[in-house]
This record gives C-alpha cells, structure tokens and sequence, in this order.
C-alpha cells in the first residue's frame, strides 16, 4: 500500500508483474478516460433505469455492466477488437482500411461498424474517443497497436467512421500486454465507476423522473407500418 | 428425480417446489402462471422493460439483458421486490382487524405510518390509476376455484375505503399479497416463487430491439441531457488542490 498507487496494483492482478513508470501512466490515463460512458450510453442509461425504479442499489453495477457487455460499443466487442489489432498490426492501415470498405457493404440503416472498435457513431465520426486516443498516442508509453489505431481512424475518416471506445481500450490494453479475452471484463471495470455514479444520482428522484412516453406517444406497431 | 416429475406435473408446479419445497396443486400452479403472464407485459417504458431494450439496442446477449431486467424488478417501487412490504402490510392489517380495529381505523393508521397519504404498497400505481388486470383475476381466480379468502376479503374493504376517501384503488400488489396469505404461502416464500416473474416481457423488449440497427430505441442528443448539477470549475493540480 504504501510502494505502489492503486493502478500498478491493478496491473499487477492481472498481469502478474508491476507495470514500469510508462506503462503504469498509460492504464492510469486509459482508466480516466473510460470512467464515464456518459448519461446518453445504453449501458448508463439503464443504470439509471435502474436507480430511478427504486432497484435494489446493489443491483445497479451489475444491470449496467450486463447491459455493457453488449458487442456495440460495449465490452462484447474488445476482444476482437484487440485480435483484430494483434493481426492488422503487421500491415499498412490505408491497405487494411481500403480492404475492409471494400469486401464489406455499409448497412443500409444505422452505423457502420466494419471491424470491432472502429466505425461510424450516429451516421458521423465520434471525436471523443479519437481525443482520448491522440492524447494516449503522444504518452512515452504509446505501443504499436494503438499508433497503429491511430493511423487506421485516420484512413477510416474520409468515410465518416473513426475510433470507438472499445477501440481505444483494446489498443491500450493489447500493448500493454493483457490477454484478449480479459479485455471484455476490465473493459467492464473501467466503465463502473461512471454507471454506478449516474445509477446512484436517480435513487431519491421521483419514478417519473426519466422520460416517459404518454399513451398519446405510445404507439405499437402493426405489420407494415414502417420502423 | 427429473422422472417423477417429467410430463407428470406442469412446469409451474415445479418452479414452486423449487422455490419453497411444496408441490402445489394445479390450480395454484396455473394462477401463478396467470400472474406470470399479466407481470411479463412488453411495454417498454416499464424500467425493467426498458433495461432489456437498451441491451438489445447495445447487442448485450439476450441472457445478460433479461437477467438485467429481473435483477431490476427486485425494487421496492414495482415487481416481485414488493411482494415482502405488500405481505407485511396484509398481514399487520388483518392483525389488528383480529384485535378489533375498523377498517377504517387500519387505513387510518396505515396513513399516519406514510405521513398521511394513503401511498402504501398495495394501493394507488406509480403512474397509471387503477389496475385493469384485478378485474381478469378476480375471474381466473373463481375459475380455479380458490374462494376469497380473509386476507382479500379485508384487503377489498380496505378498497372500499379508500376509494371512498381518497379514491384510490388496490394494485396488483395489494391484491396478490391478499391472495397468496390466503393460500399460506409465507412473504419470503411468494418472492421467491416470483424470482423471475417479469423475465418474458424484457426477453419481448430486447428481442424487439434487437431487430433493429443498434442505439435507435430512444437514442438522445448532447442537448437531450438537462444537466443540473454543479457549475464547471478549473481542476486544481495535485500540489495545489
């Protein structure tokens, strides 16, 4: 306790052995970053949801973190983000970037997500985690797979697409040496701590407190109406 | 054994003994199963509900979504969480009608425990007035045969009053806590049978978003967010701060 901060520590659980200085930093600045999905993410949201209907407050990190583990913007997709940074490494980013845009075809409704961590968010690019990735870049500690994010969000630009958060987490977290398949639980924890925040600021608020659609605004849908 | 109760007993029965160690018989099983049904209703705007929309939205697993749901419904505002308030409160009110009280008297003193408002699990709804499931269960109740018993018979006076007097109406709390203390199962025991009662309608709102592209269920704008806590202020640095 008295040695180490609080994220060697964490480094030190799951990767068996203390972090250096850079490496250290680089997790310190990842975990700043992620600590809040914001009140407009799904997972947030349903933290609140989950505050404001009176749950069990011990219930709210999980419902959240479920909702999380989702494959679009959440957890569900950081491991393949982090395989698809260990294998696309080793090549040009406007060749991989110019493959994927090429062999894939853009859905015709919503986001275009054509490799796990990278895409479109609402129909454009989403600058807040490329602000987080630029920041982590010019670290000492920057590794290979995240420059080479950097450089494949830069390709991915003209095409209105860019870094995601899963993105970011899994190029910070492959360079610093953890596993694939541990990136979807730290990925989790990383984001806990902003869920149960906007989870416990609903608890005293009234039931009504989050928007809630009239019957008047209500409508359910019947076989042809359009979505 | 699985065998002695495979194909024999319906799955409802089993859920049952599972949950408090006694096979029922059916007719139990198929009320309970009839509650399952009016609690597992898809409105998405239910919180619970609405959990399993965003992880449809957010392509959770259709497991991590429902089980968010349920674990959401363990409130003390709606679900299966105020099953153990709507009992203690049936059950303390039946107390003191054995002891003597009116009905009155017993609403009275419920109201003074709430500050005067007659809010008290069992009676009124969050949002809607009135419940329009009572009327369908009151039927599938004389259906199966159960008769109304003391705890509903004074959980439907308590009704009469406070209609009356501050015209509210019993909920389906209010109403299941009656039936089921008529039926003798303990507050702990009707919990734990109705661990998962709202599962089928979150499963209903994942699945419904699910099929569309990610994030259009109610997907907010920046200027969506009312932001109402404190103003922005610099960050000091560590030595400052």
């Amino acid at each position: 306790m008295e040695k180490r901060s609080f994220v060697d520590v964490l480094f030190l659980l799951f990767r068996a052995e203390l972090p250096n200085a850079d490496q250290s930093q680089m997790l310190e600045r990842l975990m700043i970053g992620l600590i809040n999905p914001g009140p407009r993410h799904p997972a947030t949201r349903a933290a609140m949801h989950a505050g404001v209907g009176k749950t069990n407050p011990a219930h709210i990190l999980p419902i959240s973190l479920s909702i999380m583990g989702g494959t679009h913007l959440g957890a569900g997709c950081v491991e393949d983000a982090m395989r698809f940074l260990r294998q696309a490494g080793k090549r040009d980013p406007q060749s991989v970037c110019d493959e994927l845009l090429r062999e894939q075809q853009r859905p015709a409704q919503g986001d275009w997500h054509p490799v796990a961590g990278f895409g479109s968010r609402f129909g454009s690019v989403d600058e807040i985690p490329g602000k987080l990735a630029d920041h982590l870049s010019r670290l000492q500690g920057a590794g290979k797979a995240l420059l080479w994010g950097c450089a494949f969000a830069k390709a991915l630009r003209a095409h209105g697409m860019g870094w995601l958060f899963p993105g970011v987490a899994a190029a910070v977290l492959a360079d610093l040496g953890f596993q694939p398949r541990a990136g979807a639980g730290i990925f989790q924890y990383l984001q806990a701590p902003g869920l149960l925040a906007h989870g416990l600021e609903m608890v005293n608020k009234p039931l009504t407190a989050l928007p809630f659609p009239s019957d008047d605004n209500y409508f359910i849908e019947e076989d042809g109406d359009d979505c | 054994m699985n065998k002695d109760l495979m194909g024999k007993v319906s799955f409802f029965q089993v859920m049952i003994l599972n949950a408090i160690g006694r096979l029922v018989e059916k007719p139990l099983a198929d009320w309970f199963e009839a509650m399952h049904v009016g609690l597992s209703w898809p409105d998405a705007r239910i919180w619970c509900n609405q959990i399993g929309a965003l992880g449809g939205t957010m392509r959770s697993t259709v497991v991590a979504a429902t089980v968010a749901g349920v674990l959401a419904a363990d409130s003390r505002a709606y679900g299966q969480g105020t099953l153990l308030e709507g009992f203690a409160f049936i059950e303390r009110a039946l107390a003191e009608a054995r002891k003597g009280a009116s009905v009155r008297d017993i609403v009275a003193q419920e109201c003074a425990r709430h500050g005067g408002k007659p809010k008290f699990m069992g009676y009124s709804r969050p949002i809607a007035k009135g419940d329009e499931r009572l009327a369908e269960f009151f039927k599938i109740q004389e259906r199966l045969g159960f008769p109304v018993g003391e705890h509903l018979a004074l959980a439907l006076d308590i009704e009469k009053v406070l209609l009356e007097e501050f015209d509210e109406t019993m909920n389906f709390n209010g109403y299941v806590s009656a039936f089921l203390a008529d039926q003798g199962l303990t507050a702990q025991e009707a919990y734990q049978v109705c661990a998962v009662l709202v599962t089928s309608g979150v499963t209903a709102c994942y699945v419904d978003t699910f099929e569309r592209p990610p994030e259009s269920f109610l997907p907010m704008r920046c200027d969506d967010i009312d932001y109402q806590g404190p103003p922005s202020r610099p960050v000091p640095s560590p030595e400052v701060g």
